[in-house]
């Protein structure tokens, strides 16, 4: 790998540059502006789910630290061909998270909607490293799918994904029948799952 | 696999993978995972999932503190004491070698002085090394009734190591506990996750001799663990 051998010879990186598995890589081997360049890279993605689940900026704060710290300190485990680096660190946020808002005892007393809506008209106006250009597509690839789903299943989505919440707290909480809060969710994540997959493959 | 039950497992995949089913459910979808190589993959495609919705999150920007805090913290002294960076450090590199040369590279971590060759010949034909360490193998309960782990405990009985092999694989949210038992106590002796094919290891971090306990048991838990055993029991074996 090109980036190694950089490494080994002594030659200045640009981490900015590197793609996740490399720049995992050097974060890894302990190098701080690996750990800082992916920050720069995520740490927006996570502070927002942080803040969006918790409610509030000085605990998301807290999470997306402990995150990055954890990243730093096992980065050595992640497995490339088992999950997306994004992937991972969602994972590790959403876990914290939810863990946070568990342990506080009560939940943010919100039957929000609150996902961010697709703005389409963004899209082709961004420049910038290919990184940059991918996510903010990205971002706007996943928001319009979510916004093409029901109102009932972004709301049930929204509490499972969010906010933690089991299948028997959702319906609990809005005063739905299992079965219908069961139903939206699965039809919501098959019908997101069909609409990404399409749209990867029309926008490569 | 019973047809009806692989039918009923796939459409819980998407609630899997966001972590909203109830116990039970789960631990049902989590054993159906073991034997069921089509719902691993058809699970990996909504776990892929699941991470991208946060890009459907309302976008907040970070403190710009929080970056140069974090920064500071990893590079402070104390934190590098608290955790020692290995090069090929041992978690990275033992989930990328199977399990026999696992347990050889476990022992060596374990400080065990004894040579690769001679620990390959015993690992291969005896579950009980003649070293005075002792071999101990917990088997699946119902919930995971293909899992099987090897509790490897240094003649001194301070150090362990525990290999696990096909264990249902788990969702990010949860991971695998061993519960350390002593006159009804249960410590933990450290967490674990496993791979696609239930593959996991975990160097045991125990408080007191690994000697002193009776029994040893594999709980699902919450990732990061619990206090007390909350989950199904996975793996057990009274000494």
């Amino acid at each position: 790998m090109a980036a190694k051998l950089a490494i080994l010879i002594g030659i200045d990186m640009n981490y900015t540059a590197l793609d996740d598995e490399n720049l995992i890589w050097h974060v890894a081997e302990g190098r701080p502006e690996a750990l800082s360049a992916l920050y720069d890279r995520y740490a927006r993605l996570l502070f927002s789910l942080a803040y969006r689940a918790v409610g509030d900026a000085e605990t998301a704060e807290e999470i997306v630290e402990d995150v990055f710290v954890s990243v730093w300190d096992k980065a050595a485990t992640y497995r490339a061909d088992q999950a997306k680096l994004s992937t991972w660190l969602v994972s590790i946020t959403r876990y914290r998270a939810i863990d946070a808002l568990r342990r506080r005892g009560a939940r943010p007393d919100r039957k929000g909607v609150d996902w961010e809506a697709a703005d389409p008209a963004a899209l082709p106006r961004i420049d910038g490293p290919e990184q940059v250009v991918e996510q903010h597509a990205e971002q706007q690839r996943v928001r319009a799918a979510v916004a093409a789903l029901p109102e009932d299943q972004r709301q049930v989505l929204s509490l499972a994904f969010f906010e933690g919440q089991t299948h028997s707290q959702i319906a609990a909480s809005l005063g739905q029948p299992l079965g219908t809060v069961k139903t939206r969710i699965r039809l919501a994540m098959s019908k997101l799952r069909q609409m990404l997959q399409d749209e990867r493959l029309t926008v490569q | 696999m019973p047809e009806q039950l692989h039918a009923e497992i796939i459409e819980q995949l998407p609630s899997y993978a966001l972590g909203c089913l109830d116990p039970a459910e789960a631990a049902a979808v989590a054993t159906h995972l073991a034997g069921c190589a089509a719902c691993r993959a058809e699970l990996a495609a909504y776990q892929g999932l699941t991470g991208r919705l946060a890009q459907a999150a309302p976008p907040v920007a970070p403190p710009p503190a929080l970056k140069s805090r974090l920064l500071q913290r990893v590079q402070s002294p104390a934190h590098a004491r608290r955790a020692p960076r290995v090069p090929g450090a041992e978690q990275g590199l033992l989930r990328r070698v199977p399990p026999v040369w696992a347990i050889v590279s476990l022992l060596l971590v374990a400080g065990l002085a004894v040579g690769n060759l001679v620990l390959w010949q015993q690992l291969n034909r005896a579950p009980a090394p003649t070293t005075g360490m002792r071999t101990i193998v917990l088997a699946g309960t119902a919930v995971a009734p293909k899992g099987t782990a090897t509790l490897v405990i240094s003649a001194d009985g301070n150090q362990g190591a525990l290999v696990a092999d096909a264990l249902p694989p788990l969702d990010p949210t949860h991971q695998y506990q061993l519960w350390l038992i002593k006159d009804g106590q249960r410590t933990s002796g450290g967490t674990f996750s496993v791979d696609a094919k239930g593959y996991g290891a975990l160097r045991v971090r125990s408080p007191e001799p690994l000697s002193d306990y009776s029994a040893f048991g594999v709980t699902l838990e919450p990732a990061g663990g619990s206090p007390g055993p909350t989950g199904p029991r996975v793996l057990g074996h009274n000494l």
